[in-house]
C-alpha cells in the first residue's frame, strides 16, 4: 500500500517534468502559460500525496489562479511571440 | 526475502523522485539563463521556486506504513493518543516554512511583472539584449 | 521541430529512470528513506493540546500553531514583505489626479460593458459562493487545514472573475474602489500589529508578558487569550490573526486587479504628454 502512494507520486512528477520542458521550450508565450498551469496542477497532486493539506489550498489558488491570470493580462499588454 | 525486495523497490522510487526534481531544477535554470524574453524568464523563475518547495516537503516524508497528516483527531487527548500520533505523523515544520516561501515568491513575481510592463511602455521591447544597449 | 521536442522530453524521462536504477542496484548511497521523526518535530507535536508540557498552544492543528505561535515573528515579517510588494506595484502603475478624468471618458465610450448575459449571471452566482468558501477556510484555521493566507488567496479569485466577466466599472459601482480596497488592507495589517501588542498592554493586570505571546507560560504568566468558545477550541490569538490576514491579503489583490484592467491607450497618452514637454 505504501508503494502505491510512491508510484503515484513518481507518475505525477514524470508528467510534471514533461510539461515543464514544453513550457520552457515553446515560442508562443500563451502556450507556455498553459503548460505552466498544467505543471502546477500535477504539483498540487504531489503536495496532496505527500500529506500536506495546508499547502494544497494555498498553492492551487496562487499558482493555477493568480499566476496564470496575471501573465495573460500582461501578454495582452505586450507581445505574444518571442523572437529567436 | 520479501522485506529486501520491498526495500529495493522503495529505494528505487525514492531515488527516482529525487532525480526527477533535480532535472526540473536544471531545466528551470537553463530557462532563466538562455532565453532572452523577460516573460519566459519569469515563468522559469516560478517553476524553480515551486520545485524547491516540493523538495522541502519531501525531506519531511517518512518510511512508515499508516502515515497521516499532522492534525490531532481528538480535543482531549490521552497519553497513548499522543504516542500513536507521534508514531504516525509526518514532519510539520517544513510545511510551515513552505507557506512562508510561497508568499515571498508571489510578492517578488508580482513586482517583477509590473516593472516589465512599465519597461515595455517606455522602450517598446521585452528583449533583454535590446534593454542592455540603452545608455542612461 | 515539434517532433524533436517530444522525443527529447521522453528521452529525459528514460535517462532519469536508468540513472535511478543504477544507483539503487549498486547501493551507492545506502538505504535512503528515513524511519524516525526528527527531535524538533517531536518537541512541537507533543505540546499541542496537552497541558502537561510548558509549550501548550490549545489548537489541534500543527501547521497553523507553528506559523502563528512557535514561529510567529517569521509570519509577521512575511506579511510585511507582501505589504511592501503591493506598495511597489501600486507606485509603478499610478495615475495622477489630473489624469483620472481619462478613465471616466473611456467609461462613457463603452456602450455595453462586459460579456454576454449568460456569463454575467453565472459569474454573479459564483462570486458569492467563492466568498463563502474563503470565509469558511479562514475562520476554521485552528481546527482543520486552512488559515489566514489560504483564505486570502481564495478570496482573491472572486474580484478577478468579476473584473474579467463583468468589467471593472461594475466592481467600482458595487463599492470596491481602489481607495476603499487600500483602506481595507491597511486596516487588516493594523489589526495584526495591535493584537501583537496586546500582551504588553495587559502587563498591568499582573505578571510578565512578551511581544506576540499567545498563552501563559510558567516563566511569563499573564491573563492570556481565550482558549475555548463553548466547546470548540479557539487557539488563543490564532483565530484573530487568521481573520485579519485573510482580509489584508484579499483586499491587496483586489487593488492589483483593478489597476491591471485600465486600458493601455490611457497610459500611452500620459507618456506621450510627458515626453512632449
Amino acid at each position: 500500500m505504501y508503494i502505491l502512494h510512491l508510484i503515484m507520486t513518481a507518475i505525477c512528477l514524470t508528467l510534471a517534468l514533461v510539461f515543464a520542458y514544453l513550457a520552457i521550450v515553446s515560442k508562443d508565450l500563451l502556450m507556455a502559460v498553459v503548460f505552466s498551469a498544467a505543471q502546477s496542477i500535477f504539483y498540487a497532486l504531489v503536495f496532496y500525496l505527500l500529506l500536506a493539506p495546508d499547502i494544497v489550498l494555498a498553492y492551487v489558488a496562487v499558482s493555477v489562479g493568480i499566476y496564470s491570470a496575471l501573465l495573460v493580462f500582461i501578454i495582452r499588454k505586450t507581445e505574444r511571440y518571442e523572437k529567436v | 526475502m520479501s522485506n529486501s525486495i520491498e526495500l529495493f523497490i522503495v529505494t528505487f522510487l525514492w531515488t527516482y523522485i529525487y532525480l526527477a526534481l533535480l532535472a526540473i531544477i536544471g531545466l528551470a535554470i537553463y530557462g532563466i539563463v538562455f532565453r532572452p524574453n523577460i516573460l519566459k524568464k519569469i515563468i522559469a523563475l516560478t517553476i524553480l521556486g515551486d520545485t524547491a518547495n516540493i523538495f522541502m516537503i519531501y525531506v519531511g516524508y517518512r518510511y512508515a506504513y499508516p502515515l497521516k497528516p499532522p492534525i490531532l483527531w481528538s480535543w482531549e487527548p490521552t497519553p497513548e493518543d499522543i504516542s500513536t500520533f507521534l508514531a504516525q505523523s509526518v514532519d510539520p515544520l517544513p510545511q510551515a516554512l513552505v507557506i512562508t516561501a510561497i508568499v515571498i515568491n508571489l510578492a517578488v513575481t508580482l513586482l517583477i511583472c509590473f516593472i516589465a510592463v512599465q519597461a515595455y511602455r517606455l522602450y517598446h521591447s521585452l528583449d533583454v539584449r535590446d534593454l542592455a544597449k540603452l545608455k542612461g | 521541430m515539434k517532433r524533436m521536442e517530444h522525443i527529447i522530453a521522453v528521452g529525459m524521462v528514460l535517462a532519469v529512470a536508468l540513472i535511478a536504477y543504477f544507483i539503487t542496484h549498486t547501493w551507492a548511497l545506502g538505504p535512503i528513506p528515513p524511519v524516525e521523526l526528527r527531535g524538533i518535530a517531536k518537541l512541537y507535536l507533543r505540546g499541542m493540546m496537552s497541558k502537561t508540557t510548558p509549550f501548550y498552544v490549545s489548537s489541534p492543528e500543527a501547521v497553523t500553531s507553528i506559523l502563528w505561535d512557535y514561529r510567529g515573528l517569521d509570519t509577521l515579517y512575511e506579511t510585511a514583505v507582501f505589504f511592501l510588494a503591493i506598495i511597489g506595484s501600486v507606485t509603478v502603475f499610478r495615475l495622477l489626479r489630473e489624469h483620472e478624468h481619462m478613465v471616466e471618458e473611456h467609461r462613457k465610450e463603452i456602450k455595453v460593458p462586459g460579456m454576454t448575459l449568460i456569463v454575467k449571471l453565472i459569474t454573479k452566482l459564483t462570486f458569492t459562493i467563492i466568498m463563502v468558501i474563503a470565509a469558511a477556510i479562514a475562520l476554521h484555521g485552528q481546527i482543520t487545514p486552512g488559515g489566514g493566507f489560504q483564505g486570502g488567496a481564495a478570496l482573491a479569485v472572486a474580484p478577478l472573475l468579476a473584473v474579467a466577466a463583468l468589467s471593472r466599472y461594475f466592481v467600482e459601482d458595487v463599492g470596491l474602489k481602489e481607495r476603499t480596497a487600500l483602506a481595507l488592507r491597511t486596516l487588516g495589517l493594523a489589526i495584526i500589529g495591535l493584537i501583537a501588542l496586546v500582551p504588553l498592554m495587559l502587563i498591568g493586570l499582573g505578571g510578565i508578558a512578551y511581544f506576540m505571546q499567545n498563552l501563559p507560560k510558567p516563566w511569563a504568566r499573564y491573563v492570556g487569550f481565550p482558549q475555548w468558545l463553548y466547546d470548540v477550541p479557539l487557539g488563543g490569538s490564532l483565530f484573530f490573526y487568521n481573520v485579519a490576514e485573510c482580509l489584508a491579503v484579499g483586499a491587496g489583490f483586489t487593488v492589483l486587479f483593478l489597476l491591471l484592467s485600465i486600458p493601455e491607450k490611457i497610459y500611452m497618452k500620459v507618456i506621450e504628454g510627458e515626453k512632449g514637454e
